[in-house]
């Protein structure tokens, strides 16, 4: 494709908003192109199995969902090309994507960037990932079997992995900054009575103990500034999402946790420039409102070319 | 060029021969390691006149992993005249395993 080449829409990530924004727009019969720095599926494709995306009623794994989703956008006509976005332009006309394979330009834009796990931001947090430190129970959760993990959160997420772990680990310690968990109802019994699992309140972790590997963490309680160093195997980091909105910033608006703002027609601030799934501002982030708005992104996206842009 | 499956008698040949060899260490059960997939064999078809790009699964190959120091995977490890020349693990972008490799291959 040479330079000047103008795509109608631009679709930057290939998880679950992002290809139904390509399968709706190469339907429409606008030239489509998903800029992916990895594999169709983004969060969605590290999830073992996905029981409420509707039409699968066995349940389907979230990377198979992901490649299915990518064939069915391609088989109208969009296209994929694995590329890393290292800069956007999203106000000139036509809008510039700098890319690790080259610049590609189109009349819109889809940013379907999702979100990624928050960090503890801990000295080296990032170079023990793998190596004790992990984010995901459902991923990376049998190599703890019959050893001892600690879980470092209090919302849903962190109570689903500290279930699946005491179920495979000999004993799980999960640490949280406040005294009682905010994750729903439905956890707190099976946590409670679990014999393997014990519970740190109002405790931070402070530091990664390590030589190669994790071998254990440092807390602080929070209220009595009390410090203890408990021994494990494997840490799993449940803190939240943070939205991959790094490349956007000063050219969208966004809230103060740095989503993008964009209602439920994923229309942002920049005519043109549309936010769909995780990383737009919305109530609920899952597989099915994430392809809501792909297909909204392109309802607005054609309204918007017809205007004469 | 595909990429191919190894064992570790093909392994311990193929190191010693003309071309580099880039080797996947993965597993049927890893999540990120099947992330990478569709993007190894981008890898595999932009780098197939230079280098041998191979997979090697740990679980079939324990042996293997545990002599090359494989404790996380996926780690990719190129090799060239029978040893190992750099490794990464878990790249995130397909970007990240092509700087690596060209990286790799001046070294």
């Amino acid at each position: 494709m040479q330079e000047s080449h103008v795509y109608d829409m631009i679709v930057v990530g290939g998880g679950p908003g992002g290809y139904t924004a390509a399968l709706y727009a190469a339907r429409a019969g606008l030239e489509t192109l998903v800029l992916e720095k990895l594999s169709a599926g983004g969060q969605m494709a590290l999830t073992e199995e996905i029981d409420n995306y509707p039409g699968f009623e066995e349940g389907i794994d979230g990377f198979t969902l992901a490649q299915k989703m990518q064939r069915q956008a391609e088989r109208f006509g969009a296209k994929s090309e694995y590329a890393e976005v290292e800069s956007m332009d999203l106000t000139a006309f036509p809008k510039r994507l700098q890319t690790s394979e080259g610049d590609f330009f189109a009349r819109t834009v889809v940013l379907a960037t999702g979100a990624n796990p928050r960090e503890l931001g801990l000295a080296d947090e990032a170079a023990l990932t793998g190596r004790g430190v992990a984010y995901c129970a459902a991923c990376d959760g049998m190599r703890y079997k019959g050893k001892t993990a600690v879980v470092v959160g209090g919302g849903n997420s962190a109570a689903a992995d500290a279930m699946l772990l005491c179920r495979v680990a000999k004993k799980v310690i999960l640490v949280h900054r406040r005294d009682t968990l905010r994750a729903t109802k439905v956890y707190h019994a099976p946590l409670m009575q679990a014999e393997n699992i014990e519970f740190c309140w109002n405790c931070i972790v402070t530091e990664l103990l390590h030589e190669d590997k994790l071998s254990g963490v440092r807390l602080r309680n929070t209220i009595t500034g009390e410090e203890t160093t408990v021994p494990c195997d494997g840490v799993f980091i449940s803190v939240g999402r943070k939205p991959a909105t790094e490349l956007v910033k000063g050219q969208l608006e966004l809230d103060s946790s740095g989503y993008v703002v964009a209602d439920e027609t994923t229309r942002t601030n920049l005519p043109g420039v549309f936010a769909v799934g995780d990383v737009r501002t919305k109530p609920l982030r899952q597989v099915v409102t994430a392809v809501a708005d792909g297909a909204a992104a392109v309802h607005m996206a054609e309204e918007f070319l017809a205007g004469g842009n | 060029m595909a990429v191919i499956d190894i064992n570790k008698e093909q392994f311990e040949q193929m190191i010693k021969g003309d071309k580099p060899v880039l080797v996947d260490f993965w597993a049927p059960w890893c999540g990120y390691c099947r992330r990478i997939g569709p993007a190894y064999e981008k890898i595999a078809e932009t780098y197939g006149d230079r280098i041998v790009t191979a997979k090697v699964n740990i679980d079939e190959e324990a042996q293997l992993a545990e002599a090359e120091k494989v404790e996380v995977i996926p780690t990719l490890i190129l090799y060239r005249n029978g040893a190992a020349v750099d490794s990464v693990v878990n790249p995130e972008s397909k970007a990240a395993i092509d700087q690596f490799v060209r990286a790799a291959l001046d070294k």
